[in-house]
């Protein structure tokens, strides 16, 4: 049957929904088919009355929410939002509330039949996969597709516009816009990749490097070498040459003097095969290249280049650095030598790159035959830069650019290609994912997509990226599909599933912002250890100083001016680095890569996602293991470390970066920490406050001036009954995590009061004593929650779309694969890319 | 690269309309022409009566504003700044203070929370946009994308997008609202946001061409000579997928055609205005990490636009609203969102107010900078401009959206009377819009967002 749209009724009623779902299909008011009328009024109304008409029936509308208020049951089945709202609060135990009876388990399942079959109106045998919208490439996808297709990098996130997300992630179809601002960049960065990434011509002087510090006698571990002219160097390395010829070898060094004179000098002298080609005095002065090259001609054999720095004044009458003013010094940087040849043409190899475009060693020489070779060039070229085969009229379009660029003077073949080529990476066919569906489409089913869109929907899902070889390779065959399980393993096991870490994980645990978020280490130290009124009163008295100084110069007072500069200076000496820790980039970036870790360890060991919430190891290097008070971690490699028994760190939530990204810039934010286990966890989001509320943390005095922690001021604020509802399910979680700080450190006091007990309830019911015992919670009592929402955030990155109610079968069986399989992740990857929403496409009925 | 660039004779009969159509609007370049003689029609596009361009803008600032710091003593041309719009000082003669604006689209109604999404999306919209975390995002054209409409084609640039919020959050925004209401100001049309443009380089060599002085205007042609080669292949292409595809689909595509018709339109446009202006200064480095250089060097950029008559029509967003930028440079540690929360707490009200001085601050500097720079009439820039800097928020620690802090900059070329403290009787914006789109020149709209009429400036 066809999907029925979702029309707003005309009630009077006004549903504010516990839960907010956009975009929503079901069944209408009028469509609802007679047998699920039927079974409405026998066996759900019962139920219903039963355990949900106390608050939400006969007169009691609750939440605003009354099952009985409709012009009819054909009205009630339409709201949509309702029912998926009263799905997933029956399923995560929050209807009926804690204290009132369960609903049996066979009553629940006849709920669940109904809302599905009868109130969203989805038909079994031809299951709705929902609609994906045309997918623009985002900045990340854009970047890899290039790397894979042009063989080069490309800064996308610094030269495109940043992508607006949607349902918290970047890839989203509908969100994914174009302006005329983002096309210009799209033809200025074609331009650009092209000019990069494909050479002009076929053939060219063979060449290499061999950096500063590979050669003997180096100093230092960098390819550059700074060589001082008060130190004498010898630099040697033996040249390897293979093939008989001439070899052109040059000299890569620059002299640099400081900018105020030095004394120093030396004797640079460059050695080629043991015969002195170069040879100066060097002196103090400006940035200048020293152009050494010599040719020599050589037989297959070992050659020695040396570069030898030969010091003539000696270093004790380097002049001794001056307060402010710092060293003088004169050096050479030495990057090490080019040696290219054999320079005879015949010897000369192809360009490095060239057959990535040009499948032969050289154009025709004779011109008439260009347009047939382009096709072929280009037919190559735009099937992989479009993901599918390029049709014949495309590739006659593509192949008229180059020969109009042909026919401006001196333009070779591979010139004119690049025409064709920018205009590749500027077409909506690369920019956009055009999905084709399969042909052999039974009517009125809804069709599988066909190969080329699956390859693509895999890696870009996976990979963030166009599909490789191999992929594109089955897909044109037809036989992806068929390959399908063993597919999705190799691509696991590929480094590049990283991208599937960054971007999902990235976004979903938001540790993609972690090295941005504006945390005040200063200020959130002080607030742990009450001293932030000294601080202000510190900061204060600087400022005074620094107007005070300001005042007397401008009043010519130069020695009250000196003297208060000497004040300040005392001042500023005295609480210089006093114990403070630094919320470093170093840190920062290392508690991103340990959730980063975490995941692809989970990833490639095919462990439970359930250790994502908690587990008894977890990432770290030594300054991270210090952060986390975590001994005998050494030396700034990442590693797997198994947590002491008493630890509260392992899984997400008490990891420094969630803890930051969760945190305001001055303190911890229980609110924040609360609703970020609600959406990302449980699955459960509150709504968001109503009107006119404030956000409750901003205060935390009272009207009489007194300050109220924390603690004190959202117990104040669950009092009220507006907020208890919801306060009541974020505060206790978010409470838990008190004793770590705004930098995820632990800490046992704030404003320098002990920290309470952080015990509570979930809104379930279930009891924890400690942020441990909430994690083992969350990980095992409420472990279907965690599934159902882990499962619906990949799936909305999957596919670029959020979740609509035809995607309720699809989850729940991926869910009940998690469930059998202990929640290996293997389960969840198959159980996505295998469902119908990733597998098909909804057909225009 | 040297290449001719028609493909076909229909592209060419294209660009042939397109250029006729530059060439008929197209004014001189600014430096170059006359004034006109007497009091021309103050209708005409884009122009003040004595025939200089006449510019707007719009600049936001976030989370609303401390009333009591605000808004001045006095009232009328009897009037004295206080402490947030002190900084103005010195073009006091230049701006007006209008109180008593609102925009009721960014109250709370059935949609309810969400006031920054809504405070930010309403701001240049007027409408309420509509709540939604992604699928289907949808507010109205803004007002600055009208007027570009009307007069884009007399400059080279028909209008410019400008932000410095150079990281953005990922996750969702603001209680289930798409970030796109709260990162864009301007829209092209209800459904396609303008992404602004937060790295200073890139406005530089978007409006100027790329390279060192000297190098930049031949830059600029030859690459606008390059895209040419290829725009009428995409369109083709983009035209042949068009026919597949189903409802949404479509307007993804649409928005990309749109988007090659507005680089074409461009390109025909500026080969009209000759060569391209080379200002003497330096190309920017990039975005600056201190963030009141960032602000200043935008406001920089955007001054440059104006003073080179490259475009008539701007949006700077500073900051999005909801914005909880913490202030180290003025020893203010809390976010600005969380202290705008401020539940009337003397020490926080304090903090607000002193970023809202500092984004005051900022805004004070790019009118001295207009101020200065001498216009092709002999006045300033600054006198032949209208700048709205407002927020779409009002009272941030109660989230209102009426008497909206608004300050008007510029002489709109003669028309406006800057130089006072207008207490206004409640009052939609949008009829502060329709009456600046008049003054533009466009003729007259009947409505705008939820405009009542006009407002007498």
């Amino acid at each position: 049957m066809p999907p029925r749209t979702y029309l707003k009724s005309a009630s009077q009623i006004n549903l504010a929904v516990v839960l907010s779902l956009a975009g929503i299909m079901g069944a209408s008011a009028n469509g609802l088919r007679s047998h699920d009328k039927t079974r409405f009024e026998k066996e759900v109304r019962p139920i219903l009355e039963e355990h949900c008409f106390d608050c939400h029936g006969d007169g009691e509308k609750k939440g605003n929410v009354a099952f009985d208020a409709f012009l009819s049951t054909a009205e009630l089945a339409g709201k949509t939002d309702l029912w998926m709202a009263v799905l997933k609060n029956l399923r995560a135990g929050l209807m009926p509330p804690e204290k009132e009876p369960r609903v049996p388990a066979a009553s629940i399942k006849v709920l669940e039949d109904w809302i599905k079959e009868g109130a969203f109106g989805l038909d079994a045998t031809n299951p709705d996969p929902g609609r994906v919208t045309l997918r623009r490439l985002n900045r990340v996808e854009y970047g890899n597709t290039i790397r894979d297709l042009m063989g080069v990098d490309f800064q996308a996130d610094a030269e495109f516009p940043a992508d607006d997300t949607g349902y918290g992630f970047d890839n989203i179809g509908d969100v994914l816009s174009t302006s005329p601002l983002l096309l210009e960049k799209y033809m200025a960065g074609a331009e650009t990749i092209v000019a990069q990434a494909v050479p002009l011509v076929s053939k060219s002087l063979p060449e290499r490097s061999v950096a500063g510090r590979e050669f003997r006698g180096a100093p230092e571990e960098r390819d550059t070498q700074r060589l001082s002219l008060y130190r004498a160097s010898d630099l040697t390395y033996r040249v390897r040459i293979q093939q008989a010829g001439t070899y052109r070898v040059n000299f890569r060094a620059t002299v640099f003097g400081s900018f105020d004179f030095d004394p120093a000098r030396a004797v640079v002298t460059a050695f080629v095969d043991g015969r002195e080609c170069w040879k100066k005095e060097l002196f103090w002065q400006d940035r200048k290249p020293l152009d050494i090259s010599a040719e020599q001609r050589w037989e297959p054999g070992e050659y020695e280049v040396r570069f030898v720095v030969a010091p003539l004044v000696g270093a004790d009458k380097k002049p001794a650095p001056r307060p402010g003013e710092g060293d003088t010094y004169v050096n050479v940087d030495f990057d090490g030598v080019k040696v290219a040849g054999p320079t005879e043409r015949e010897s000369w190899t192809m360009t490095p790159g060239y057959d990535r475009f040009f499948p032969r060693p050289d154009p025709p020489s004779n011109p008439a035959e260009w347009p047939a070779y382009a096709r072929e060039v280009l037919q190559r070229f735009a099937t992989r830069a479009f993901r599918r085969p390029a049709d014949a009229a495309t590739v006659e379009k593509l192949t008229a650019i180059a020969q109009l660029a042909w026919k401006s003077p001196g333009t070779g073949f591979e010139q004119g290609i690049t025409r064709a080529l920018t205009a590749v990476l500027a077409s909506p066919r690369f920019l956009f994912r055009v999905e084709g569906a399969q042909s052999e489409t039974v009517a009125g089913q809804h069709p599988a997509i066909d190969e080329y869109a699956l390859a693509s929907r895999l890696s870009y899902f996976l990979w963030s990226t166009m599909p490789d070889e191999e992929l594109t390779a089955l897909a044109t065959r037809g036989e992806l599909r068929k390959n399908l399980g063993a597919q999705i393993r190799r691509m696991l096991a590929d480094p590049r599933i990283g991208e599937l870490v960054e971007n999902f994980a990235g976004q979903w645990l938001q540790t993609r912002d972690i090295e941005s978020v504006s945390i005040d280490a200063r200020v959130v130290q002080a607030r742990d250890a009450g001293t932030e009124r000294a601080g202000r009163e510190r900061f204060e008295r600087f400022r005074k100083l620094n107007e005070d100084i300001d005042a007397a110069t401008r009043a010519g007072d130069a020695a009250k001016a000196a003297e208060l500069r000497k004040e300040l200076a005392e001042a500023r000496a005295k609480f210089r680095g006093q114990g403070r820790v630094e919320f470093s980039a170093e840190l920062r970036t290392a508690m991103k890569r340990e959730a980063e870790m975490l995941f692809r360890h989970l990833l490639r060991e095919d462990r439970s996602v359930r250790d994502l919430v908690d587990a008894d190891y977890t990432f770290l290097n030594e300054p991270l293991a210090a952060h986390y008070g975590i001994p005998e971690v050494k030396g700034k490699e990442m590693r797997l470390v198994k947590l002491p028994a008493d630890s509260p760190r392992g899984g997400v939530l008490t990891m420094g970066t969630t803890l930051a990204v969760t945190s305001n810039p001055n303190r911890t934010s229980p609110v924040k920490r609360g609703i970020f286990i609600l959406e990302n966890i449980l699955g459960t989001p509150t709504p968001p406050a109503p009107p006119d509320v404030p956000s409750l943390e901003a205060s935390e005095k009272t009207a009489d001036g007194r300050e109220l922690s924390l603690r004190e001021a959202l117990a104040l604020h669950r009092e009220q009954p507006l907020c208890s509802s919801c306060h009541n399910r974020m505060d206790p979680l978010g409470l838990a995590f008190e004793n770590f700080n705004a930098m995820g450190l632990w800490r046992e006091k704030e404003r320098g009061q002990p920290i309470p007990p952080v015990a509570g309830q979930l809104i379930t019911g279930e009891k924890f004593a400690n942020v441990t015992e909430l994690k083992r919670l969350l990980a095992n009592e409420r472990r279907d929650d965690f599934y159902h929402c882990l499962t619906e955030k990949l799936l909305t990155y999957a596919l670029g779309r959020g979740p609509e109610a035809c995607d309720v079968p699809a989850i729940d069986e991926i869910v009940g694969r998690l469930r059998r399989e202990d929640g290996r992740f293997s389960a969840l990857i198959h159980g996505i890319i295998e469902s119908v929403p990733f597998q098909k496409r909804r057909a225009d009925l | 690269m040297k290449t001719s660039m028609n493909l076909d004779a229909s592209s060419t009969s294209r660009r042939r309309f397109l250029r006729g159509l530059g060439a008929c609007l197209a004014l001189p370049a600014c430096e170059s022409f006359l004034p006109r003689a007497g009091a021309a029609s103050a209708t005409a596009l884009g122009t003040t009566a004595s025939g200089a361009p006449l510019r707007m803008a719009f600049v936001y600032f976030p989370n609303g504003a401390i009333h009591e710091h605000f808004w001045p003593d006095g009232r009328g041309a009897d009037f004295n700044f206080k402490r947030t719009l002190e900084p103005l000082e010195k073009v006091k003669g230049s701006v007006q203070v209008l109180s008593g604006l609102e925009h009721r689209n960014a109250e709370p109604g059935p949609d309810g929370a969400g006031d920054h999404a809504r405070a930010n999306g309403a701001f240049l919209t007027g409408v309420r946009v509509k709540k939604t975390a992604g699928a289907d995002i949808y507010a109205g054209v803004s007002i600055d994308q009208i007027a570009a409409q009307h007069i884009g084609q007399r400059t080279r640039f028909s209008s410019l997008e400008l932000s410095a919020d150079a990281v953005r959050k990922s996750g969702s925004c603001d209680s289930g609202y798409s970030c796109a209401y709260e990162y864009n100001l301007a829209w092209r049309s209800a459904t396609s946001p303008l992404a602004p443009e937060p790295n200073p380089r890139m406005v530089f060599e978007r409006l100027f061409g790329g390279g060192s002085r000297g190098d930049r205007a031949r830059n600029f042609t030859q690459r606008q000579q390059q895209q040419r080669s290829i725009l009428d292949f995409v369109l083709d292409d983009a035209r042949s997928l068009q026919s597949g595809l189903t409802h949404r689909d479509k307007d993804k595509l649409d928005e990309y055609l749109t988007s090659v018709r507005a680089i074409e339109e461009r390109i025909a446009r500026a080969e009209q205005f000759g060569t391209t202006p080379d200002p003497e200064i330096e190309t920017p480095a990039g975005i600056p990490a201190d963030y009141e250089q960032h602000l200043r060097l935008m406001f920089e950029m955007l001054a440059l636009a104006f003073e080179t008559d490259s475009t008539r029509v701007a949006t700077f967003l500073m900051a999005h609203d909801g914005s909880n930028r913490p202030f180290p440079e003025l020893n203010v540690a809390e976010g600005h969102h969380s202290l705008s929360h401020h539940r009337n707490d003397p020490a926080m009200i304090d903090k607000c107010a002193q970023i809202d001085r500092f984004y005051a601050t900022q805004f004070a500097w790019f009118l001295e900078k207009l101020a200065a720079a001498k216009d092709a009439d002999g006045t300033s820039v600054l006198h032949n401009s209208m700048i709205v800097y407002g927020c779409g928020n009002s009272d941030g620690n109660r989230h209102t959206h009426h008497n909206l802090p608004v300050v008007l900059a510029g002489n709109g070329g003669g028309a406006l009377q800057p130089g006072q403290y207008r207490t206004l009787e409640p009052a939609p914006m949008c009829n502060l819009f329709l009456s600046m789109l008049d003054r533009m020149g466009v003729p007259p709209m009947e409505r705008f967002g939820d405009s009542t009429g006009r407002l007498a400036i």
